[in-house]
């Protein structure tokens, strides 16, 4: 790849490779010109930290040292919250640089970047379609990223299908990786050990640790004042008397256990069910609180399960929710 | 059919039937893929609750457990595992899963159910004929001890039948049309009573997650289609709409189902815009696609193509609902569950039969109005198992 190509993807191993062949050290981090990086890298962490994307693109010699310089703030500043943060921006940055990269290049451009970034780090394979203007991934490569995005429109229902092929815009090719470009920056910064650091990283990093820490104090959870409607219509249908599915109870059960209600009051909730034996809810339920059994405690069930199995009776408020837990604490 | 209600002179019969087939047919019974890293169950008769996390190394080893228990049921995992005798299920070490889709007659809603649905009496076991109408049903009450609950037991008929194997087509289209799955990756096997379970044997989706097949459930069952994907996007003014049809266009997958049904393509902007409008508004087409969608995608049970770690029965083994065979099916036009899976033996057996009941097994059939009848094993093995009938 081109120089050029390692200042928008300094993540590439062939970037490492280059500061290995100028056989660039540690201690010429404390040189003057180099605060202007260090500034840089600083700099870049505070943007992304704050959600933007920093998309500076200077000679590549200073994109990639301000990458690692970065990184390195970044594990000493210690902050798991802050490291997430920088490594889906930093995933977001190189996506915006391959969507372009996808749309106005050529062809021969185009299969670098697909062989470089999608196939050799991701086994990601793309397809160029028969007319051209489209890219294709396989059904299962598809399913194995998209189904974890929350948005409805990336459901495989609502995607072109055809032939094991799923078919897709530059935009969307490239955010099938996002989670994996986050993911592959993450886990460097994870795997790095920090040498004894030089003191303009070092102090910088201070700084920010500094700076951070106070956002990500643990807040406090709010109190549900309402129950979401598959929730109630699960109530409901149980205070009837009626026969509540297997998968609803389980729905019921692990909702009331992640907002904190008492076991009992739990275990009383089933009373009405007509085949109620309180000493079997009661084992039941303890199971899914990770009490009895296997000892794992069951989350509760995703609203796109609830859907597939009929429980889901969404209203207006339930827009943009994903688990009914989050029902009246989310802020749309 | 609660088996604590059953004789045991008839469990007894059941078992040496079954017992039997495994000593006789044990080439029924297909080897499993990378049998080792299966996980392995089975179910005593009048025994609650499930042997499970067994291993079986080779098939004389299950062969041999086969004769020598006659289980009621066996079961294999869909998932293999680096250790599969670990409990709890996390000890295991998940390698991956085979993809299976199940089609249950029972959940068809097919108008003829009632029609041969009996029930029985969960207290005392006696059997009421086939309710005529839904008000008999909900007001049940048995005809010998009063007790107000009984489970319903149907014997399927050729249409039940019919309307899984239809299922069956359905989903084989969606998964070689647009999920580009090979005919040969896919085996439908009838499920022992009332149903098709279909095995995908490809390695690509082996490594699928919960939420992975949770996706493809809502792909193949029609649910959660976008206005959107078709072209009808909603503006930002309550219940107005606009048509821009999607640059990838309407040519394939569901886009092509629906484009179809409301006769349009990608021409067609103002033809959509008059059918939403004429289907009351954005809001009301969109329970309109979604009702279209649902009609047109496949009833498979979502529960157990997202499961995992589930065990599966076993292709060639015995449904203790009926005494029929989990056989596969390599055509399902000609397939008849009635002749290629019931394939216990012929020998005579006594029963006392609790209602007068009509069936047809191995092309033989079988209309019995008087309480005590003299049949083949198969026939006689399937009425106990449904609970019709008592061995004597």
């Amino acid at each position: 790849m081109a120089g050029s190509d390692l200042a928008k993807y300094p993540f590439l191993n062939e970037a490492g490779e280059y500061l290995r062949e100028s056989s660039f050290g540690w201690e010429e981090l404390d040189r003057p010109d180099m605060k202007y990086i260090i500034d840089r890298a600083a700099e870049r962490i505070e943007m992304e930290v704050d959600g933007k994307i920093y998309d500076n693109l200077e000679r590549y010699e200073i994109e990639i040292l301000t990458f690692l310089i970065s990184l390195v703030i970044v594990k000493s500043i210690g902050i798991d919250q802050v490291l997430r943060k920088f490594a889906l921006a930093e995933a977001r940055r190189a996506e915006k640089f391959l969507t372009e990269d996808l749309r106005k290049q050529g062809e021969i451009k185009r299969r670098s970047v697909f062989t470089k970034i999608f196939e050799d780090l991701f086994k990601l394979k793309i397809v160029i379609s028969e007319d051209r203007r489209l890219f294709k991934v396989r059904v299962v490569d598809y399913l194995a990223r998209a189904s974890h995005f929350h948005e409805q429109e990336w459901k495989l229902i609502n995607r072109l299908v055809h032939n094991g092929y799923v078919y897709l815009d530059a935009d969307e090719t490239v955010r099938l990786i996002r989670n994996e470009l986050s993911v592959l920056i993450y886990d460097k910064v994870k795997a790095m050990s920090l040498p004894t650091l030089p003191q303009g990283i070092k102090s910088k990093a201070d700084q920010l640790r500094l700076k951070l820490l106070s956002r990500y104090e643990r807040r406090g959870s709010a109190a549900v004042t309402e129950y979401p409607p598959c929730i109630k219509h699960a109530l409901e249908v149980m205070n009837k008397g009626d026969n509540l599915p297997h998968s609803a109870r389980v729905m019921l059960a692990t909702y009331m256990l992640a907002i904190g209600k008492p076991l009992d009051e739990i275990v009383l909730m089933f009373e009405n069910a007509p085949d109620f034996n309180e000493k079997i809810t009661r084992y039941q339920v303890e199971h899914l609180a990770g009490m009895k059994g296997s000892h794992v405690k069951y989350s509760v069930p995703s609203c796109d399960k609830l859907r597939n199995e009929n429980l889901c009776f969404a209203t207006a408020e339930c827009d943009g929710l994903i688990n009914p837990v989050q029902f009246g604490r989310k802020k749309k | 059919m609660r088996e604590s209600l059953i004789s045991a002179k008839t469990i007894s019969v059941i078992k040496k039937a079954f017992r039997e087939y495994y000593f006789n047919q044990s080439k029924a019974i297909e080897q499993p893929l990378k049998m080792e890293q299966r996980e392995f169950g089975y179910m005593h008769f009048r025994q609650a609750g499930m042997l499970r996390h067994l291993s079986f190394k080779s098939m004389k080893e299950l062969d041999a457990m086969l004769v020598r228990e006659a289980p009621s049921d066996v079961y294999c995992s869909n998932a293999y595992y680096r250790f599969p005798t670990q409990q709890p299920m996390q000890e295991k070490q998940w390698l991956g899963a085979d993809l299976i889709f199940d089609i249950d007659g029972k959940d068809l809603g097919m108008p003829c159910l009632p029609s041969h649905s009996y029930s029985v009496c969960i207290n005392c076991g006696s059997v009421s004929p086939p309710e005529q109408n839904d008000e008999e049903r909900s007001s049940y009450s048995c005809p010998s001890c009063g007790c107000k609950n009984a489970d319903h037991v149907s014997i399927p008929c050729s249409k039940c039948i019919d309307g899984s194997k239809k299922e069956a087509r359905r989903l084989m289209n969606f998964l070689l049309a647009d999920i580009g799955l090979e005919n040969s990756a896919i085996n439908i096997y009838f499920s022992g009573n009332n149903g098709f379970h279909v095995h995908i044997n490809d390695d690509a989706c082996t490594s699928l997650d919960t939420q992975a097949r949770s996706d493809l459930v809502g792909y193949l069952s029609g649910t959660g289609l976008m206005l959107e994907s078709i072209g009808i996007r909603k503006t930002n003014t309550e219940d107005l709409f606009s048509i821009k049809f999607p640059k990838s266009g309407l040519t394939y997958g569901w886009r092509r189902r629906i484009a179809e049904k409301l006769k349009i393509d990608m021409t067609s902007a103002i033809k959509l815009k008059n059918i939403v409008n004429q289907n009351g508004g954005y809001k009301a087409f969109r329970v309109e696609l979604d009702r279209l969608a649902k009609d047109m995608g496949v009833r498979i049970d979502p529960q157990v193509t997202t499961d995992v770690h589930r065990v599966f029965r076993m292709p060639g083994t015995l449904n203790s609902k009926s005494g029929l065979s989990k056989t596969k099916s390599s055509d399902l036009y000609s397939f008849d569950p009635f002749v290629d899976a019931c394939l216990l033996g012929d020998g005579k057996v006594s029963v006392r039969v609790k209602t007068p009941v009509r069936l047809k097994l191995k092309r033989n059939s079988f209309n019995i109005s008087k309480e005590s009848a003299e049949m083949p094993a198969y026939a006689a093995v399937y009425l106990m198992c449904k609970g019709l009938a008592e061995a004597y």
